[in-house]
């Protein structure tokens, strides 16, 4: 430590310190490893970085504010308040949804015959115009979620665990138990899985890679809403901005696993939320550059290990 | 058709004339202000207490010479090169003077511009002492300094907090960071003990891995430097369900009610160091009237209105823009303003009246006064 | 259903969706309420452009256009055909007496104006370089532009060297940053390098806004000198050499065209030689040139480093001119915008990046009452003209010819 002294000294406290950290990590990890899977998809589909699925998670933490708080102005919040976040939940998913597959099929869809760069500068364009569009729609100030009981936790020893980072854990939880099942253990899913294996020949063999794309999209976007709603409750606000950096990192986390593999993208998104939050704690400029290490560590992986921990799934027939 | 001509010629320079006139007729004064980005809040705030303030001046007569009062409202995000171009565009606008900005990152090379134009510049926020260390003839503060607000807060927590340590974060900017460092250095020579002084980046959303930290280190008091009150509010939400219970201290840049809506029940109880402004009085009230259809005041609304209402006031005794001559009526002015007592210094700033106000019941409420040693 | 009456469904129906979109923005509000009305005055505005633009789509499609377009057409096909059989210098000496004699007609506020157009068109062709040319689509160049001006900055503050001095310094450092940022990213796919080098900008400025000893971080280094001309003067009774310090805008206009018309000159004389055949193989098919005997890593390490070159140097005239450098200036969002310029101009295209610089920083001081606007726009026009003209306004001249071109 540069200053003073903040490192806890006996051997106790130091476990309690790594422990908790590594309890808020491990929460930091699951959003991560959330919007991890709508890039990770979506690569392993049509070999496209989503620069826009960032903006899809901050548009799934606006539609929580704004139908909580509408819940909220209704009374309705008060008597059911689980019945209130589970609505909110389901229908910031289905808007989220509704407008990933509204930008695939509006600016990445025209384009899926022309070359990588075009449909990558859409996709810039389509994160700055869906950033901006959430700016003047909602306004340049936080918007403040209307839930307080989120701020509450219990004591675990010296360890301090917070309602919402349960919540955070056990969202994130089902809903991956959930993916892996529709991708592995459905008809659906395998025609994902062929569609991203191979495309021309999936198509050869009936299925509609249109309709298998956009399903893509929509279940990528769905995992962001989650992970978008998550955030604003556990933070307490949320800001058209928000999408942009958790937005990277996500992506940094879907290279690391793999590009294209789901359980890789869910074990990358764990590991980039541990070492920021690690990396804060243990080293001495730690939290002003906490950013970087995931920065450093998708340059490092992509220029050693490229194909990922688990290694990629991409359909390579496309040269 | 000479003659139609000769009239055609008259006519359009009448008319010219009479622009020229109508031209003459206005009097314009411009402000400078995030208008939009983190800081939107705040920069708001000052663009609507200027003009409370003109619409104040104009219902006391306005200023003789001058039928109408224009307000240039320029955005700077808090961006020095967005501020430098809307110093430019204030420039060339030709204002008497500028009420501004916000950040003192943007404030200061803004104020360069502006005086190479000899416009006057009165910032109702930018507290870091830079601002008026560098000479410049033509600017002025209306609000405190932040070798002041330490020193206030350093107060607090020696003789009302009796507090022995002390946890300081800030987020590097000039302002916090000014600040912190400040707080550390009086805590040293006071015999506190800094435990540590860490810092976040500005924008940050999780700050759990350096609140563990605060929390581990059981500090009695929790410095806590932020430049919005949107990252505050966060921070102390985080702050709140880790179980920090240290006394937490903030400052003027978390002055603002989005703090408590966004934080809720996790701001009461938090201290910070405000300027004094003492609400009971009538030129206070006359502000909160001419404010009212701007929605309700923010941290810096009253700053604003004192400068613009400063600046318009020394323009109507001087009977004329001849900055230097305004310059002389506003180092005559020892008024009591809607936020403070206006008494300008030979280097521009006004002086600082910093007390401790706390949030209570979703409110803020003036708590300690460092002067007298005494609650409210 | 028709063919025809099937577009309009389709129509219908993407109308819908963009309400069902637009909707719980704007009309489910906080107090709990449910209101159609704002959302509904969004909606209808661009549904009626949508709806023109649809219907001037489809009639021209229909052929109602043709008497109108085929001699418009023609017209545009006889002045490209004068353009390009008439010498250069006919448009470019009138165009030169503008950019020369433009400080004497115009106030401030048009210099400063012009003053940032030209620092982009800088930027813009530095950055053409490395996507347009070269085809590596780097999204951190602002980096460059913030090492540049750093770079001077601190030379200026704590030695006190003057701007000529610093310029070369600043153009190699610069070129240093980009071999550095460039070579990790030589053997990844096109895809991959847009992220990385995203990565990177962002990682020079987070290490320049937390570096305090030495950038000041978010506080940005104050009292930077404008650059200053030794100039012969009488003085004393003999003559004798005086420093000039230029602080007037048109003094800073005249340098950043210099810096302009040389960074142009450069550029095309790059675009036309061997180094500029090579980068075009590159980027059209990096196996193939690879093949062909390209050294594709050299080449590529060389399109940075000479982009970066391009960066640094308007970055040092940016710290001189502003005399403040902070990290809030070189953002993603920066580089974005340098990115739609060159794209929105066309890639590859000397004019067409001056006009997209000229486009994205003049035209939004036109439209000022816009401001919010504007970077809404920005997005939609990227997006925009990826779909319906990926070549830019005014797309690059090809060198030779290619087996799938007419004519």
């Amino acid at each position: 430590m540069a200053e003073g002294e903040g490192s806890p000294g006996h051997k106790a406290e130091r476990m309690d310190y790594f422990l908790q950290q590594m309890i808020n990590g491990l929460t930091l990890g699951g959003v991560y490893a959330l919007v991890a899977l709508g890039y990770t998809m979506v690569y392993g589909i049509i070999q496209l970085i989503n620069f826009a699925h960032g903006e899809i998670f901050a548009a799934g933490g606006y539609m929580g504010v704004i139908f909580l708080s509408f819940l909220t102005a209704n009374g309705f919040m008060e008597a059911h308040p689980g019945l209130g976040i589970g609505l909110s939940l389901i229908l910031s998913m289905g808007y989220c949804a509704m407008l990933a597959m509204a930008v695939e099929k509006v600016a990445y869809k025209p384009l899926r015959q022309s070359s990588r760069l075009s449909v990558l500068l859409s996709a810039l364009g389509m994160s700055i115009f869906l950033q901006n569009g959430l700016m003047l729609t909602q306004g340049v100030y936080d918007k403040a979620y209307p839930t307080e009981f989120t701020h509450g936790g219990f004591d675990l020893g010296a360890i301090r665990i917070s309602y919402m980072q349960i919540g955070i854990l056990a969202v994130t939880a089902l809903l991956l138990v959930a993916l892996n099942a529709l991708v592995f253990r459905t008809r659906m899913g395998k025609a994902m899985r062929a569609t991203a294996q191979d495309k021309v020949m999936s198509a050869l063999v009936g299925i509609s890679s249109n309709k298998v794309i956009s399903l893509t999209f929509a279940i990528g976007a769905c995992l962001a809403a989650a992970a978008g709603i998550m955030v604003g409750l556990y933070y307490g606000s949320v800001r058209y901005d928000m999408g942009f950096v958790p937005g990277i990192k996500a992506f940094a986390a879907a290279v690391l696993g793999g590009i294209g593999n789901i359980t890789g993208a869910m074990i990358g998104g764990l590991v980039i939320g541990m070492v920021e939050i690690m990396a804060a704690a243990y080293l001495p400029m730690g939290g002003q550059y906490k950013d970087v290490f995931a920065f450093v560590i998708l340059i490092g992986v992509l220029y050693f290990m490229p194909t990922g921990i688990m290694g990629e799934n991409v359909d390579d027939t496309r040269v | 058709m000479k003659g139609f001509t000769r009239i055609v010629v008259l006519t359009l320079a009448l008319c010219l004339a009479m622009g020229a006139a109508v031209q003459a007729a206005t009097l314009k004064i411009g402000s400078q202000s995030p208008l939009t980005g983190s800081y939107a809040a705040d920069g708001n705030d000052i663009a609507n207490g200027t003009r409370a303030a003109i619409d104040a001046i104009q219902k006391e007569g306005g200023i003789p010479g001058f039928e109408k009062i224009e307000l240039f409202a320029e955005d700077d995000a808090c961006d020095p090169r967005q501020a430098v171009a809307a110093a430019n565009k204030l420039l060339n606008e030709k204002v008497v003077g500028v009420v501004g900005s916000y950040c003192s990152s943007s404030t200061i090379p803004a104020s360069e511009v502006l005086d190479e134009g000899k416009i006057l510049m009165l910032t109702p926020a930018s507290t870091s002492e830079k601002v008026t260390e560098r000479g410049l003839p033509y600017m002025f503060r209306v609000c405190g300094r932040d070798d002041d607000q330490s020193v206030a807060a350093m107060k607090f927590m020696t003789d009302f907090l009796k507090a022995k340590t002390v946890f300081i974060v800030d987020d590097k900017t000039t302002y916090s960071q000014g600040l912190a460092d400040n707080v550390e250095k009086l805590a040293k020579e006071k015999g506190i003990k800094v435990i540590e002084h860490d810092h976040v980046n500005q924008g940050d959303k999780d700050f759990s891995a350096v609140l563990t930290k605060v929390k581990n280190a059981k500090p009695d008091v929790f410095y806590m430097s932020l430049q919005n009150s949107s990252s505050g509010a966060l921070m102390l939400i985080q702050a709140k369900r880790m179980g920090i219970d240290a006394a937490i201290i903030g400052q003027d840049a978390v002055y603002h009610p989005q703090l408590m809506e966004i934080a809720k029940d996790a701001a009461e109880g938090v201290y910070l160091t405000f300027g004094f402004i003492d609400e009971e009085t009538p030129a206070y009230k006359k502000f909160l009237a001419a404010y009212e259809k701007y929605g309700k005041p923010g941290a810096y609304s009253a700053y604003a209105y004192d400068s613009a209402y400063s600046l318009l006031s020394a323009i109507k005794a001087a009977g004329s823009t001849d900055p230097d001559k305004i310059k002389a009526e506003i180092m005559k002015i020892d008024t009591l303003g809607a936020s403070k007592h206006i008494k300008f210094m030979e280097n521009g700033d006004s002086g600082s009246n910093y007390i401790i106000r706390v949030v209570k019941d979703g409110q803020f409420k003036n708590f300690w006064d460092p002067q007298t040693g005494k609650k409210y | 259903m028709t063919r025809g009456s099937r577009v309009w469904l389709l129509f219908a129906m993407a109308m819908a969706w963009l309400f069902l979109l637009l909707w719980p923005l704007l009309g489910i509000g906080p107090d709990g309420s449910l209101t159609f009305g704002e959302a509904f005055a969004v909606w209808w505005k661009i549904a009626l452009a949508a709806l023109a633009c649809f219907v001037i789509h489809r009639l021209s499609r229909a052929g109602v256009f043709e008497p109108l377009t085929r001699p418009l057409f023609r017209l545009t096909q006889g002045v490209s055909r004068v353009y390009g059989a008439s010498p250069k210098w006919m448009f470019l000496v009138p165009l030169l007496a503008f950019a020369l004699t433009y400080p004497f007609f115009t106030d401030r506020y048009a210099q400063d104006v012009a003053v940032n157009v030209l620092v982009y068109v800088c930027l813009g062709l530095g950055l053409n370089v490395v996507v347009g040319l070269c085809g590596l689509l780097d999204l951190g160049y602002i980096a460059f532009y913030g090492v540049g001006a750093y770079t001077y900055a601190l030379l200026s503050v704590h030695y006190g060297l003057s701007f000529w001095l610093c310029l070369p310094v600043c153009a190699a450092l610069a070129a240093v940053a980009g071999c550095i940022i460039g070579y990790p990213t030589l053997r990844m796919r096109g895809d991959y390098l847009a992220i990385v080098t995203l990565g990177f900008g962002e990682i020079v400025r987070i290490v320049i806004n937390n570096w305090m000893s030495l950038t000041n971080g978010p506080n940005g280094i104050l009292g930077i000198a404008p650059p200053s001309i030794v100039v012969p003067a009488m003085k004393d009774g003999g003559l004798a050499l005086e420093t000039v310090v230029m602080r007037q805008l048109s003094a800073m206009y005249y340098i950043i065209l210099a810096l302009a018309v040389f960074t142009v000159v450069a550029v095309r004389r790059l675009n036309f030689s061997r180094i500029g055949r090579a980068w075009e193989a590159i980027r059209e098919d990096e196996t193939a040139a690879e093949l062909m005997g390209v050294n594709t890593f050299r080449f590529k390490l060389l399109a940075y480093a000479m982009g970066a070159v391009f960066g640094g140097l308007a970055g040092a005239f940016f710290a001189a001119r502003m005399k403040f450098v902070s990290p809030e200036s070189f953002t993603f969002i920066e580089s974005a915008m340098v990115l739609a310029m060159v794209v929105l101009g066309g890639l590859g295209s000397i004019p067409g990046v001056i006009l997209g610089a000229l486009a994205l920083v003049a035209l939004p001081e036109v439209f000022r009452q816009f401001e919010l606007y504007r970077m809404l726009v920005f997005g939609g026009v990227m997006a925009l003209m990826m779909l319906v003209r990926p070549a830019g306004l005014w797309p690059a001249a090809r060198m030779g010819k290619r087996s799938d071109d007419e004519g």
